[in-house]
């Protein structure tokens, strides 16, 4: 017998024996449901425009690359200058596979999974051993040497990048592949946030806000530092290089200079400062925000270039922490990470 | 025979270069204690501000010395320094990152108003034709890189040692709060530091014009060098700097004769990863600024 | 014998932070560590919970030698300390502070969080914090930091723990809810306690036993009214001429 009780911003199911509890969340801009609704009734408004459904699901990559940089960030208690690498490391390992084996999306997946698996533990000894700042600033770097071994070595194809990658779904009619494409992104988006809200809420997070807060400390009270870091390095790697996947066979091609150089970066830095630091919700406002701002700016030709990082060096300004910051102000008691680069 | 001549008379002017780059960028990381990622922006300025003054305002090339000097500080003391160095000096994250947009939009301005294909052509040579050293001859250019590398490096020391400011400079360097109980004017201290910080890459960029290609994406890759050598070098370390740089014009000069020139910035790396692996201080031996 | 230090050293470069100490602790004592200012009991609370390595001498703990490990294996044994200046997560409320304690405790490390934010609040009524533990650790007083500290320590299940300088800054009624509240915790706990103190009163009420460190060194040792009428502390607190 399935009952249904509705207590003030509780749903209770009961099955059976079996009883579920679904908390609603009653603050309306951060309710996931109605978020997700929301999104979802775009690619069906914008149905005729494709542009604007690719508009979307880049939309939708970016916010997914936020996500668990929300993660990262408090999990290693450092900031990561470099998660577009992984991006880089996801989107040639399917490329490349694509190109040259004719894999389709669904089989590159597992490996795209596992290249970030193996970099990801690769890199991982730099956050336990690198001071808080080597750690910024060797990430900083790392795309920067990618970009280079990708010009140097001839099958990344250097400057024009791969194309030909096998897209994800092959329909007949163009408007309906668009369709689909967009709500696979959205569809990658609600898994990315899913996965990482229940991290955050587990005891994961609050280990993660243990060790971005006071290291030692959380050492001294049984908190195995290091294994936590890695873990949490080396999974939000995998799920980054994941969109760097779905990037690749999105878009058909993937070229490292339109993502592993530094306006990229400044970018996902940018969505994540500006949805308020760490904060996974935040992040898919900040991504839209980017991505729109993006596009509105084009009208005013190749000043566009100037005026998008002005515009947002004003932001920044004017709204140090980010559009969470207003709400912080009236919900003083969350938790709201103070984001250490430099640890003296 | 003659490799190994190429490879030390290359090191020794790379690495010239590279203290060129990145001693300013030391400087301001022992003093300040953070990290100016805005970096890039001062070889733009001071490359294209001496176009501009030349070209659009037809200065002399003396005259345009000094005025790039003038804009260069300028520029660090109003973009760089007031508004987002001393707000955010505590914020880190947010410093960071207003720093690196400012370097982005002074790239994408000068990439507005001074494409690849603008032409820029800085007559600043001293010495023109080529050098024989042994077997190998570079054009005599780079030996004026060598001579400044070594003036400045020099300068920077004895003002360092041996003045009363210089003095202050590296208190403020240890400890800015016991700094400014005893009566140094700490935020005078850091406006000079960024002063003097951006010294070496004007006078970098003024004497590698002539035999370099000047676009403006040529921050991203300085800036890339700069931070390598002063992390091998230990953060703040003028000493450390020196000796990092030199290792790394070899490490550079090697890769390059006896592979392929495009490997140089991930051999960099994978050296500067091993030894950051194992003393994660850098090589230098103490934190203080020499 | 709970804990046993043999021949423990440290040095900072030239300064010889500890030296050649070694003492034993039973289990249910509770033990005073004093000495004047720079004698090295902080340092000595260091290498006991495993901030520092030794550089020569053994800790051993319940048969087991620690000196060396890492500090959450330490803590994982049952050692607990608290901060001479407190350190809580200044982000996160009472309650999450505790919790990341609970965590630690023996056979337990697999629990929810909300199994764990129940074991906190009990952690946090037992030292009187119930009623704060939604307000952010940056935003409590002194004393209830304090008070923080010794819950979060207790969330580990300790058998042994460290108290660091609890008393410092505290008035006279908050050093006597202070004390009250270390008695409670060794009746219902059963822990032993090693306490750092400078304030004489409270090492006389409380302690059973008093360990005097002197320039890294142990200089004398046994109940507190002894220790006191030694001449050799009297002249290490206050110069050779009052002595």
């Amino acid at each position: 017998m399935v009952r249904i009780e509705h207590k003030r911003a509780l749903l209770v199911v009961r099955i059976g024996d079996k009883k579920f509890e679904w908390p609603i969340e009653t603050r309306y801009w951060r309710n996931p449901l109605l978020g997700i609704v929301c999104l979802a009734l775009l690619p069906i408004v914008f149905s005729g425009q494709p542009d604007l459904i690719s508009l979307f699901a880049t939309a939708n990559i970016y916010a997914c690359i936020a996500i668990p940089l929300g993660w990262q960030m408090t999990g290693i208690g450092r900031l990561n200058f470099g998660p577009q690498f992984f991006v880089g490391i996801g989107g040639y390992t399917a490329a490349l596979i694509s190109v040259h084996f004719g894999w389709g999306p669904w089989e590159t997946l597992p490996v795209a999974v596992c290249a970030g698996l193996v970099f990801g533990v690769m890199f991982s000894p730099l956050t336990t051993i690198a001071k808080g700042l080597y750690f910024s600033l060797v990430t900083l770097i790392l795309p920067l040497i990618f970009l280079e071994v990708t010009y140097y070595f001839r099958v990344f194809q250097g400057e024009t990048g791969l194309y030909g990658i096998t897209p994800l779904v092959m329909v007949d009619n163009i408007k309906t592949e668009y369709l689909i494409t967009g709500f696979l992104s959205l569809l990658m988006l609600i898994i990315f946030l899913f996965v990482v809200h229940k991290v955050l809420t587990s005891r994961i997070g609050l280990f993660a806000a243990a060790i971005n807060d006071d290291e030692e400390v959380a050492n001294n009270l049984g908190l195995n530092i290091k294994r936590w870091k890695i873990l949490c390095f080396v999974a939000t790697s995998v799920m980054i290089s994941v969109t760097g996947w779905f990037a690749a066979h999105y878009f058909g091609t993937f070229a490292g200079v339109t993502y592993l150089q530094l306006p990229f970066m400044l970018k996902i830095l940018l969505m994540v400062m500006i949805g308020g630091r760490g904060d996974i919700y935040g992040a898919i406002y900040g991504a839209y925000f980017v991505v729109i701002l993006e596009k509105l700016l084009t009208v005013f030709g190749t000043v566009h270039y100037i005026l998008f990082p002005l515009i947002l060096m004003i932001l920044l300004f004017t709204l140090p922490e980010g559009l969470y910051g207003i709400y912080r102000r009236h919900r003083y008691r969350e938790y709201y990470p103070t984001i250490r680069v430099r640890k003296r | 025979m003659h490799a190994i001549q190429s490879v030390l008379v290359y090191a020794v002017v790379l690495g010239s270069l590279y203290l060129l780059i990145s001693l300013g960028f030391s400087l301001i990381c022992g003093v300040l204690g953070i990290f100016n990622l805005g970096y890039g922006a001062t070889f733009l300025v001071a490359v294209y501000g001496m176009w501009m003054l030349m070209d659009t305002f037809g200065f002399g090339v003396i005259p345009a010395i000094v005025g790039v000097c003038v804009i260069q500080c300028v520029f660090t003391l109003t973009v760089i320094y007031y508004p987002i160095v001393k707000r955010y000096m505590e914020k880190e994250e947010l410093l960071l990152t207003s720093l690196l947009l400012v370097s982005l939009i002074v790239e994408e301005t000068v990439n507005h108003a001074y494409p690849v294909t603008a032409g820029v052509d800085i007559p600043t040579t001293i010495l023109t034709g080529t050098f024989e050293i042994g077997a190998v001859s570079i054009p005599s250019q780079l030996l004026v890189v060598v001579v400044f590398a070594a003036l400045i490096t020099a300068f920077f020391v004895i003002f360092l040692t041996k003045t009363r400011i210089g003095f202050k400079i590296r208190a403020v360097s240890q400890d800015p709060e016991a700094a400014r109980l005893l009566g140094v004017k700490v935020e005078g201290v850091y406006a000079l530091a960024m002063i003097l910080s951006v010294l070496p890459p004007t006078v970098c960029m003024l004497v590698i014009a002539p035999i370099w290609a000047i676009e403006p994406t040529l921050g991203h890759s300085l800036l890339q060098t700069a931070i390598l050598v002063t992390i091998l070098g230990g953060l703040g370390n003028l000493r450390g700097t020196v000796i990092a740089s030199f290792i790394v014009g070899l490490i550079a000069s090697s890769v390059a004769f006896f592979t392929n020139p495009r490997l140089v910035g991930m051999a960099i790396l994978i050296i500067v990863f091993f030894v950051l692996l194992f003393k994660p201080q850098g090589i230098a031996k103490s934190e203080t600024l020499w | 014998m709970l804990l046993q230090l043999k021949g423990i050293s440290k040095r900072f470069g030239g300064l010889i932070a500890v030296n050649d100490v070694s003492f034993s602790i039973g289990e249910g004592e509770i033990v005073g560590l004093i000495g004047p200012n720079g004698a090295g009991k902080t340092t000595l609370m260091n290498l006991i919970s495993g901030s520092l390595k030794p550089d020569a001498g053994t800790i051993g703990f319940n048969g087991h030698t620690i000196s060396g490990e890492e500090p959450h294996r330490i803590c994982r044994r049952g050692i607990s300390r608290t901060y001479q200046i407190p350190r809580p997560f200044p982000d996160m409320t009472t309650l999450l502070n505790v919790s990341v304690g609970v965590f630690c405790g023996k056979k337990r490390s697999h629990m929810s969080l909300g199994d764990a934010m129940l074991d906190a609040s009990h952690c946090l009524e037992f030292v009187g914090l119930f009623g704060k533990r939604n307000m952010l650790a940056r935003d409590l007083s002194l004393f209830e930091l304090r008070a923080l500290e010794l819950a979060r320590a207790l969330a580990t299940t300790p058998r042994l723990i460290l108290i660091d300088e609890v008393m410092a800054g505290l008035n006279q009624a908050e050093s006597r809810r202070a004390i009250r509240l270390i008695r409670k915790v060794v009746e219902e706990y059963h822990v032993t306690i090693v306490w750092i103190e400078h304030v004489m009163k409270i090492i006389m009420e409380a302690t059973q036993r008093v360990e005097v460190l002197h320039y890294g060194e142990i200089i004398a040792s046994g109940s507190p009214h002894a220790v006191i009428n030694d001449s050799q502390v009297v002249e290490a607190y206050l110069g050779e001429k009052i002595a």
